[in-house]
């Protein structure tokens, strides 16, 4: 008995999976893509949460935000519960203890996606389980601190990669998850940003409706870690999109589609100020980050061409 | 300074060379000061590792090419690490790793607990074998056994564990250092090298000969012994007139001092025994005490772990009770004076 609400001629669910009065710091991106995602999967699912932001505040003993059966698992290992609820369910539906087709979905942070718990993701989407992968990739462990991840942009300062004199800042180039997630051949893989909300939704319930493992990299801005105005939000999540810095696209059965196409992109340096993050950043530095964000979204852009 | 920091500064003076952390709670100030100063000076390197089982395995790698190696983490991190620590404990290779230990089991919470006495003192990880704990219980402290870690670490070629906990590693103390930071590295002659025009090097701690197996640890059971025998510590604090003794370390005998000086002013005969060295466990001098005193107990942040070493030490030449809070509520010096002399009068030592 969903009911909906209309916006801008297009039906939303009404239900807010993430109810409100959770602990998330003023203007986050990631609670934001949390309720549209929740939007999108609807009641019928199970979540894995690994450890990280997203837990933190949603589920402080004795409280929680979740309308929805929620499971947390330490860092490394939502892929593997994810996979083991999956593989049990499989087992009690082939005795007919199990009648629903209840989706399995596991959530992690960058962190927990791109570092620590990458083997088990790897694992659960070579085995091929029927589950969503998310990740609410905010840049950094925003949750200990701000220390740096491998999904840390190239020139951010964090509190373990802080720039100085002598270095710039994070002086590795973020991992690629979503090309990692596609090399395994899965179904489905996506990009998605909460500034963007009816793709964001229609690329969730894609997901849902695929047989076997998808994945769904969501960029979720911080002002908190970024060190950007918490008013800016939405706006920053658009200027990563269309400065080509976060693209959004989809790879289904190995065959890219961009989703917006962009003939010119904004200058990366429009994006890049408004962080404090980046404000140490020479001129020298952010042109060679514009190189590379130019020749990755051309890479892509020919990768959608040849698909 | 933070306790955190505190360690951190030590230890870069203490000539640690190699620092690999992951980001976990309560002990992110060590990493962020270690990321901040430790790549700074020459000839070190600070990685922030993707996994808490990668850096104890960067330390593994540091630390057979001769430098001087150290991870930090908390509870849940330690955990992950076990299997490395294990296998520089079979290796005889140096280490220090720093336990910022927080309440569990499973996540937990951030808040000080003890509940990793166990782990810490027992191993920790699969097989036979024991590591150096030290258990500070001031951020000065924190700061002398770091460069102690490192020492005694090197000294007998074992990993040495420093068990701090959540309020340990947050508050902020006054601290001296007493050493300044080497000018010329600390590596380790028997470091691993290249083998170009000579004979390669091999460490080895697989056999399929039992014999040898039983001789590995044979060795190493004989080198734990030594241990026992000259790096034991603990402190004591107004023992000489005590009728009761309580035993509690690290944060916890900070309160247990505390309330015994209220106890003292009511006129109760209390003392405190302090192990600094939880591993090897200062059991020779509870049994000097033993000879006098009768009444012992043992307070600790958990549900009774210590305990089962201060009964192994006594022997049954004394009478044990305990007073144990579970991760999360920390008592008062005063709840826990209200402890001590309930139990002085119960046991009519007035």
């Amino acid at each position: 008995m969903n009911t909906t609400v209309t916006v801008t001629k297009r039906l939303v669910n009404s239900f807010e999976q993430l109810a409100p009065g959770h602990r998330a710091c003023l203007g986050c991106g990631e609670a934001l893509a949390v309720r549209l995602v929740g939007k999108a999967l609807g009641q019928n699912v199970i979540i894995v949460s690994a450890t990280g932001c997203m837990e933190i505040i949603s589920s402080q003993y004795p409280f929680t935000s979740w309308e929805v059966p929620w499971i947390h698992t330490l860092f490394e290992n939502a892929s593997a519960v994810a996979s083991g609820i999956e593989a049990g369910i499989r087992a009690l539906s082939r005795k007919g203890e199990f009648n629903e087709k209840t989706k399995v979905v596991a959530m992690g942070g960058d962190g927990a996606t791109s570092d620590i718990g990458l083997q088990a993701l790897s694992g659960a989407l070579e085995r091929r389980h029927n589950f969503i992968y998310i990740c609410y990739d905010n840049e950094a462990y925003m949750n200990t601190g701000v220390q740096r991840s491998s999904a840390t942009p190239y020139g951010a300062s964090t509190t373990t990669s802080p720039a100085s004199k002598i270095t710039i800042g994070q002086t590795t180039w973020k991992k690629n998850m979503p090309a990692i997630v596609a090399a395994h051949d899965v179904p489905y893989v996506a990009t998605a940003c909460a500034s963007y909300p009816f793709d964001l939704m229609s690329k969730v319930q894609k997901a849902m409706n695929v047989d076997g493992p998808s994945y769904i990299h969501i960029l979720s801005v911080c002002p908190t870690g970024w060190r950007s105005s918490t008013e800016s939000v939405i706006g920053l999540g658009r200027l990563a999109v269309r400065t080509g810095i976060f693209p959004l696209y989809e790879i289904e059965d190995g065959r890219y589609k961009l989703n917006m196409q962009m003939d010119k992109l904004h200058p990366v340096e429009e994006y890049l100020k408004q962080q404090g993050r980046f404000r140490h950043l020479s001129p020298e530095v952010i042109a060679s980050i514009q190189t590379r964000v130019n020749a990755d979204y051309a890479k892509l852009k020919e990768k959608a061409t040849r698909s | 300074m933070t306790g955190n920091s505190a360690i951190a500064e030590a230890a870069i003076r203490a000539g640690c060379q190699c620092y690999f952390g992951y980001p976990i709670t309560p002990q992110n100030e060590l990493t962020e000061y270690m990321a901040a100063n430790l790549s700074r000076r020459k000839g070190c390197s600070f990685i922030q590792a993707e996994s808490e089982i990668s850096a104890i395995n960067m330390v593994y790698g540091a630390s057979v090419v001769g430098a001087r190696a150290m991870t930090s983490s908390s509870s849940p991190g330690i955990s992950l690490k076990q299997e490395g620590i294990s296998y520089l404990a079979a290796c005889e290779l140096p280490a220090v790793i720093v336990n910022m230990s927080r309440g569990g089991p499973g996540l937990g919470s951030i808040v000080a607990a003890q509940s990793d006495y166990f782990q810490s003192t027992r191993g920790g990880g699969h097989g036979d074998y024991r590591t150096i704990v030290l258990a500070p219980s001031s951020v000065q402290e924190l700061a002398d056994l770091t460069h102690k870690a490192f020492d005694l670490s090197d000294k007998y070629k074992i990993p040495t564990l420093i068990l701090g906990d959540g309020i340990l590693g947050q508050m902020m103390e006054p601290v001296e250092f007493h050493y300044e930071a080497p000018a010329e590295l600390l590596v380790r002659p028997d470091g691993l090298r290249g083998a170009k025009g000579r004979p390669s090097k091999i460490i080895k701690t697989f056999t399929s000969d039992p014999a040898q197996l039983e001789e590995l640890n044979w060795s190493l059971f004989r080198r734990y012994e030594l241990i026992k025998k000259q790096e034991t510590a603990c402190e004591t604090f107004m023992v000489d007139d005590a009728k009761l003794i309580v035993v509690a370390f690290g944060i916890a005998a900070r309160i247990a001092r505390g309330a015994i000086k209220t106890v003292r002013a009511e006129g109760l005969k209390v003392g405190l025994m302090r192990p600094i060295t939880l591993w090897p466990y200062p059991s020779e001098k509870i049994q000097e005490l033993a000879k006098g005193v009768k009444q012992y107990l043992v307070f600790e942040l958990n549900m009774g772990q210590m305990i089962e070493d201060v009964q192994l030490s006594l022997a049954g030449q004394g009478e044990v009770s305990f007073y144990g809070r579970p991760g999360g509520v920390i008592p008062t010096p005063s709840e826990v004076a209200r402890v001590i002399s309930r139990l002085y009068y119960q046991k009519g030592l007035k």
